[in-house]
């Protein structure tokens, strides 16, 4: 088919003055294939869009090229005004002489016009049409994890219509919420948040649960990914759209933190709750009670939110002089700095350190020497209970799971590395979600707010029951693929699989659904056999050899 | 060397560095006009031969935009174009072209004036070779 190639200029309603714009049209006129050149004050009104529709259908134009603002603003616009007129949107390339051209610079820029409209030009020459088409998947979304947000998830996604199966890898539902003691300023306790929402869960006809269960393997992409799911002895493979991890986290006392042994007087967050919870059964009440933080991760908010919670209560039931050994409290999270206020009015005292402190035992207390910086002054206390800070470490199974999944974990082994694009629970790999405590965190406002926009972005990506992509935009070329599984292997999205073409050869195939369109894999490619409609090597190469071409 | 006015080419990521440069024509914020922008899906889009091709056809200067380290989109488009401008930057070496002449610059989406200051800082270079 003979390149037609059409040329729109707009003038933003005559307000580039800085380009001489009849000059442009007659130089652009002589351009290599150019058929018609029209000039408008407003090709993204409903007048400019018509003439340039009349234009593409009488001059029989096949490729647009559109010199105007930039195409983030209307590039969308555009492409559907070229399906109007019959051709495919992708027949579109656009000029950017508004932002970055009569804006950017001083002076007459008529030149430079000149060469970006040549440079769309050339890229024209080159473009393809890309298709769009409907893809079917998979309603069925899998939640792994059946603590609380695990089972806020399954719920939140049942009322979005979507129906769920919750794998719990224990045997009951449940999790790590009621190891907290409660929720300074809420009324309902945590044994009542988590008996209502299982109670919710086992009642909805949408929630599939399966206890004792574990996932041994995930395979496919977004809309439809295979798992195996082991149940005792019983393995089954069954499909879903989507899946949300909510695996949680595990809390440890490191023995290499502390130089001392967990033992009667230093105790856990955990011990302490059950005290709490039954303050009858202790021998005596406890005069003084310590909490150290920041000795073992300073980033972690969570044993902030324990201390601070456990430390209020503690001065509820049973009234005990309470002091807080920490380097920097970090109170960031939503309401806990209210709750820090709250714990220094009813008495808490907070110490702040440089050096960890030292610890030992004296007469069956717990004796904690640090130099205060702020009083400038050796502080030494003894306690007769030290609850020892816990670190916050990601659940066993962690790592199989991402190298399974084929996800970067960060430094500390916990999911979603905070990637401004993906922040917050959506990971490279798409239809793939993280939410809660596994991401290393844990925060409750943040919580709810994780577990909305897991569910929206599932919801986005699945409603309608088949979902529309383009068609292999990106593309491996079957013929030039020499199987070196590079690109398989540099996928950030884990889109790319091999695919048997007949009993001799395997080849790569990029799954439309996953892919993000990043090109990493063109670029890498050294058999060259990766195309990326768009930004395939020759239209990117025709865009930098306009530079080179004499006007 | 063919054409006479000294050319960058600005090789951007269409997730901060293209919009920066918008960013910057929006703010009225004047740069030199020799610089030639080339909008790219991720800094991981452009190849060695790109950048060649660029200086085979005449430009004096090459930029690769992409993302700040640790935020790229697509994880690690813009450390593998890092990785690609310092092996650019050899080839041109052995050929004799100095290796300053092409540059990584990781950008976040709101830096209009650090773009800027890095295509003058390129302007300059390429004036006084």
């Amino acid at each position: 088919m003979q390149v037609r190639i059409g040329i729109f200029i707009c003038n933003c309603g005559k307000s580039l003055n800085n380009i001489d714009f009849p000059k442009v049209k007659e130089r652009v006129e002589k351009f290599q294939d150019v058929v018609y050149v029209d000039l408008s004050p407003t090709l993204c009104l409903k007048e400019g869009r018509e003439g340039m529709l009349s234009a593409i259908r009488e001059r029989d134009v096949n490729r647009v090229v559109i010199a105007a603002c930039s195409p983030e603003l209307k590039e969308n616009v555009f492409g559907k005004a070229l399906e109007e007129a019959g051709l495919n949107y992708n027949f579109l390339s656009m000029a950017n002489i508004r932002e970055q051209c009569s804006w950017a610079h001083e002076g007459d820029v008529t030149e430079k016009a000149l060469e970006l409209v040549r440079m769309a030009a050339n890229k024209a020459r080159f473009l393809q049409p890309v298709e769009k088409k409907d893809i079917s998947v998979n309603k069925e979304i899998l939640v792994v994890g059946g603590g609380f947000s695990g089972m806020k998830s399954a719920l939140e996604l049942s009322g979005l219509g979507l129906r769920t199966t919750l794998v719990e890898r224990e045997s009951a539902l449940g999790g790590k919420l009621g190891e907290f003691e409660g929720f300074y300023g809420i009324e309902t306790t945590p044994e009542e948040m988590l008996s209502s929402t299982r109670k919710a869960v086992e009642e909805n006809g949408d929630i599939k649960v399966l206890t004792s269960a574990e996932i041994t393997r995930v395979e496919g992409q977004a809309g439809d990914f295979t798992v195996r799911i082991r149940t005792g002895e019983k393995q089954v493979s069954q499909s879903f759209g989507a899946i949300i991890f909510a695996t949680g986290y595990v809390t440890k006392i490191l023995p290499q933190d502390f130089e001392l042994k967990p033992e009667v007087n230093i105790i856990s967050q955990r011990k302490l709750v059950d005290m709490l919870q039954a303050p009858e059964r202790l021998e005596r009440r406890p005069g003084t009670i310590g909490f150290v933080l920041d000795v073992s991760d300073e980033n972690s908010r969570l044993p902030i939110l324990f201390t601070l919670n456990n430390a209020l209560a503690v001065k509820e039931r049973l009234g005990s002089e309470v002091y807080v050994f920490c380097k920097s409290l970090k109170v960031d999270s939503e309401g806990v700095e209210k709750l820090y206020r709250e714990a220094r009015e009813r008495g808490v005292v907070f110490l702040k350190f440089e050096e960890k402190p030292r610890i030992s035992k004296e007469d069956g207390r717990v004796k904690v020497e640090a130099r205060d910086v702020l009083l400038g002054e050796e502080v030494t206390l003894l306690c007769d209970f030290l609850v020892a800070e816990e670190k916050v470490l990601p659940p066993e199974g962690t790592e199989a799971l991402s190298s399974m999944l084929n996800i970067r974990t960060d430094s500390r082994g916990f999911y979603q590395d905070e990637n401004v694009h993906l922040y917050p629970v959506a990971s490279e790999r798409k239809g793939i979600f993280f939410v809660a405590g596994c991401k290393g965190d844990l925060d409750f406002t943040r919580t709810s707010t994780d577990i909305s926009s897991a569910a929206m972005s599932i919801y986005k990506l699945l409603s309608p029951e088949k979902a529309i992509v383009e068609v292999e935009k990106v593309k491996v070329e079957p013929e030039k693929c020499r199987a070196c599984l590079t690109c398989v292997r540099v996928c950030p999205h884990g889109a790319i699989q091999m695919v048997r073409v007949d009993t001799e050869k395997e080849v790569a195939k990029i799954y439309d659904h996953a892919c993000d369109g990043c090109g990493i894999c063109a670029a890498i490619c050294p058999a060259k056999a990766i195309r990326f409609e768009g930004y395939a090597d020759e239209q990117i190469l025709a865009e930098v050899e306009a530079i080179g071409e004499s006007l | 060397m063919n054409g006479e006015d000294n050319k960058i080419v600005a090789f951007c990521c269409e997730h901060s560095a293209y919009p920066v440069a918008n960013k910057a024509g929006r703010m009225r914020l004047h740069y030199p006009d020799n610089v030639r922008i080339i909008c790219v899906p991720c800094a991981g889009r452009v190849d060695v031969q790109h950048i060649l091709k660029a200086f085979e056809k005449g430009a004096a200067g090459v930029l690769v935009m992409g993302c700040q380290e640790g935020a790229c989109q697509h994880l690690t488009g813009n450390t593998r174009a890092k990785e690609r401008v310092k092996y650019t930057e050899s080839l041109l070496k052995e050929v004799g072209i100095d290796g300053g002449r092409v540059r990584m610059v990781n950008l976040a989406p709101d830096m209009a004036q650090r773009f800027i200051d890095e295509v003058k800082e390129m302007a300059e270079k390429i004036e006084g070779r």
